[in-house]
């Protein structure tokens, strides 16, 4: 199919009708109800509940202990190589949880830990304000990592 | 002692009025700008500044003087110093001679609300406003940087062309005026009982598109394309000396819009001075003049919109374009309607219609 | 300031334009030598945001490499992750349950109507007409609200795995598409009053850069930039792949070749993909996502290309299998990169204005030429 190629009359050329046009246009949406802006701050922005955020490590709710069987698929998972799972064998040769790092300054938010992950425990939440003052805060130690990361509070 | 009071004391009050006024209207024209545009493009625009962002160009402000001054180590000095300079004054002292209102008696002397009446005012406005161009060429030379001398050459070009289709399309004004007084054309209006953009309404619209392209303003602001020549010929300026520029070009978007008040929609007066003329006569001499004050920024208020309606509303002309665009369509255009205009008025008169 | 005299006694400027230039979208830099305002001749220079995505693309696994490929075209991540997994699909022999396949193209549609929104909106930035963006970027924000509620992320989605999909849809999904596709042609017709009859993008657009087909093809032109030439090659009716075969649409195809076919074939092809969304979302088929493979996939020793058409062309992915877990050689074919060759020609003889306009009318993206 051929594409229109629209030619301007006469007419409509002397009176200037495609630029009136278009004034229109704007003029009309400058009513308040058109308005799309989302004041950041201010208004908090409601994200999906599929977001993939900040990571956490859910604990069990009713015993409180990790969710975390040290499987390691996490670590194998990640694109990036940000994952570091430590491990130690308890006296039955089971694997515990002893040490977690996350490097989020290199995570790209892919998703594919959480899929790795066997049981509930690796989660990407909906938090989203990540910013943080140095680089070596964004080592996520296991006890970051089960508490959630902490949103800045902005009062402004 | 009276002497000292007439041509010392009462104008330096009025030049220091319009220049205070002058910088405030500056300041929030760049809020209403941003403002406008905003809501034209379903925006807030500023938001965080106060209310509403309302002390938004008092921190823009405060930024651009405390921004480092940055002179690029092969620029001239003294001509990248001076540029600015050259473009802000002429832009400035255009307003001595615009009519904000008529002038009244007060304490037993005549106070007019214009700094001076100049019998050529119109050759004035005209020659002091385009000087201003000079210091956007000297600005993009002087930089010694590639896209401000473009941007410069553009700007030089772009004047030359609009300078004449803007000076052909009054000339329908000056004849039915019969004077180069500003004053004069005002109250030519009232004497008539008609605005002249009934009377020239071809005239009026070349001469705002002129004006337009004399201000470097959307759709003919090539000089300073941002999407193609970064900046245009302010792309090394920095802080205070690119405010001065900044300035310069919205107090030449003043000029040109009160300009267009004065010659085309009756100046000071107010709407249908021929019907409701009366109501205005009845009021107090202060009250009146102070009306007209009102009515004037009204208009100028309308033009300026129009100036921000046009931004966010077309695309940008190319240089060549712009070209075709003034010498091609603005200036025979402009020509016919002198030609046509002194045909009509030469009928009337022969005819007995006007004096 | 460097000027070389001429033959003529004239002086001509070098000028560099970018990468730090407002409408050089990205980090691309173009030497431009000017005779005044008229460009003589123009230079690509590539290269200031290589991540050396190729390379990346031997060291991790199949499935890890899926992600990193969402930021070659970050304005069509979808069609990216797209194109790769069918590759690496075809290359296992996998046939994708067709719910899945369904998805795919509802989502690679909606994602080419974002990419072209937000060419739309730069170019008729670059050409100065600055609400068009605002607007084309509100109705992107729907889009990307939607990207959003299926897999979690907007802009790099990761939103399918060699296989299938990973998400199911949403609740209220399909509402949520029809709800779009109701205002979206209205949205059209407002980007259309701003700019298709409008005297000044007519007068920018027309007779810009200019190719014929036959340079076109020569040049290796793809996507909508071939087709404003008057070329209806389309690989989703040339060659289709996925459910493309299923739904109905017309190619839009331009006359002479300049700036402005261009620019409607890119409207047209906005108004064609919400064609396709709708018939896709009322005949989505139920059923599984998601193939049943094997968790480590390991291809068998072969090479493969296979393409697509993404929103700026044909999208290419030459993989050579070593058998491992990783693939011995991973080459893209970007459609930006190829596309970016024909600027030389496009611009010499015109003005430097209409450099702006070339580059946007290519819709390029530095992600995915640089890679």
């Amino acid at each position: 199919m051929k594409v229109k190629r629209p030619d301007l009359s006469l007419l409509k050329k002397i009176f200037l009708v495609d630029l009136i046009k278009g004034l229109l246009l704007t003029f009309s949406y400058q009513k308040p109800s058109a308005n799309y802006t989302e004041q950041y701050p201010k208004e908090r922005p409601k994200v999906a509940e599929r977001f993939r955020g900040a990571p956490r490590l859910n604990n069990d709710p009713v015993t409180g202990e990790t969710l975390c069987i040290a499987c390691n698929l996490c670590a194998l998972a990640c694109p990036e190589h940000c994952i570091e799972v430590g491990w130690e064998r308890d006296k039955a040769g089971k694997k515990a949880l002893t040490t977690y790092i996350f490097d989020m300054s290199r995570c790209m938010f892919c998703g594919l830990c959480e899929d790795a992950c066997p049981t509930p425990c690796l989660e990407l939440t909906q938090e989203f304000e990540l910013s943080l003052y140095g680089r070596r805060d964004m080592k996520l130690d296991r006890q970051t990592l089960e508490q959630g990361v902490q949103p800045l509070v902005y009062t402004k | 002692m009276d002497f000292a009071i007439d041509y010392i004391l009462i104008p330096l009050i009025k030049i220091g009025v319009i220049f205070g006024a002058l910088s405030l209207v500056i300041a929030y024209l760049t809020f209403l700008e941003r403002k406008v545009i905003a809501f034209m493009q379903v925006r807030l625009g500023p938001m965080r500044v106060g209310p509403y962002g309302l002390l938004q160009p008092i921190a823009d402000g405060v930024k651009l003087m405390l921004k480092e001054d940055i002179v690029p180590s092969q620029a001239d000095r003294w001509i990248f110093t001076l540029a600015p300079i050259i473009t802000l004054i002429p832009a400035f002292i255009v307003f001595a001679v615009i009519p904000f209102g008529p002038s009244f008696t007060i304490l037993g002397k005549e106070v007019a609300l214009y700094v001076t009446d100049l019998n050529i005012g119109v050759l004035y406005v005209l020659s002091i406003s385009s000087v201003g161009i000079l210091g956007i060429i000297l600005g993009g030379w002087a930089s010694n940087s590639k896209y401000p001398l473009l941007g410069a050459l553009r700007s030089a070009a772009q004047m030359v062309s609009y300078e004449v289709a803007l000076g052909f399309s009054i000339m329908g004004v000056l004849m039915i005026s019969g004077s180069l007084s500003l004053v004069d054309i005002v109250n030519g209006q009232k004497a008539s009982g008609i605005w002249n953009v009934f009377l020239q309404p071809l005239g009026f619209i070349l001469f705002f598109i002129c004006g337009v392209a004399e201000n470097n303003r959307a759709p003919f602001d090539l000089p300073e394309a941002e999407s193609e020549l970064v900046a245009g010929f302010h792309t090394e300026y920095s802080g205070f000396r690119f405010s001065l520029f900044f300035l310069a070009e919205y107090a030449a978007m003043i000029v040109i819009s009160s300009m267009a008040v004065t010659f085309f929609w009756g100046g000071w007066l107010p709407p249908f001075p021929n019907l409701l003329g009366f109501i205005w006569d009845q009021l107090p001499p202060v009250l009146a003049a102070l009306s007209g004050v009102f009515w004037f920024s009204l208009k100028v208020l309308i033009f300026l919109y129009m100036y921000l309606w046009f931004r966010a509303s077309w695309p940008r002309y190319r240089y060549d374009q712009l070209m075709q665009v003034g010498w091609r369509y603005l200036m025979p255009i402009a020509i016919g309607n002198v030609i046509i205009t002194a045909i009509v008025i030469l009928l009337l008169e022969r005819m007995g219609v006007i004096a | 300031m460097s000027t070389n005299e001429t033959l003529f006694d004239a002086s001509e400027i070098t000028v560099s334009m970018g990468p730090q230039h407002p409408s050089t979208h990205g980090v691309l830099q173009v030497k431009l030598k000017l005779d005044g305002e008229r460009v003589i001749d123009a230079q690509c220079v590539i290269g200031y945001l290589h991540r050396g995505v190729e390379k990346l693309g031997e060291v991790q696994t199949y499935g890890q490499f899926v992600p990193t490929l969402d930021r070659m075209d970050y304005i069509a991540a979808v069609s990216n992750c797209v194109g790769y997994c069918e590759t690496i699909e075809k290359l296992l022999g996998a046939t994708v349950p067709q719910r899945a396949q369904y998805i795919r193209v509802i989502m690679t549609e909606l994602n080419r109507i974002a990419s072209h929104l937000l060419w739309l909106g730069t170019h008729a930035l670059d050409i100065g007409a600055m609400t068009v963006f605002l607007y084309a970027f509100r109705e992107r924000e729907e889009i990307l609200k939607i990207f959003e509620n299926y897999c979690g992320a907007r802009l790099t989605t990761h939103m399918f795995r060699i296989g299938g999909a990973q998400y199911e849809l949403y609740e209220g999904f399909e509402d949520q598409v029809r709800e779009f596709l109701r205002t979206f042609p209205k949205h059209v017709d407002e980007y259309e009053t701003l700019l298709t009859e409008n005297r000044i993008w007519i007068g920018r657009t027309r007779g810009v850069g200019t190719i014929s087909a036959k340079d076109a093809i020569d040049v290796g032109l793809t996507g909508p930039s071939l087709r404003g030439s008057g070329v209806a090659w389309d690989l989703r009716k040339a060659k289709p792949y996925s459910a493309y075969p299923d739904f109905e649409f017309d190619i839009p195809v331009g006359e002479t070749g300049d700036t402005y076919d261009r620019y409607m074939v890119r409207i047209e092809e906005m108004r064609q993909s919400a064609r396709i969304v709708a018939q896709a979302v009322e005949k989505i088929p139920d059923g599984p996502i998601m193939a049943k493979l094997s968790k480590i996939i390991k291809p068998p020793v072969g090479d493969i290309y296979h393409s697509i058409e993404a929103p700026k062309g044909e999208l290419g992915y030459y993989i050579v299998s070593d058998g491992s877990t990783t693939a011995y050689r991973a080459r893209v074919r970007p459609p930006s990169f190829v596309n970016l060759q024909a600027l030389r020609q496009m611009v010499v003889g015109h003005m430097v204005a209409d450099v702006v306009a070339v580059i946007g009318t290519l819709d390029i993206v530095l992600g995915e030429i640089d890679r």
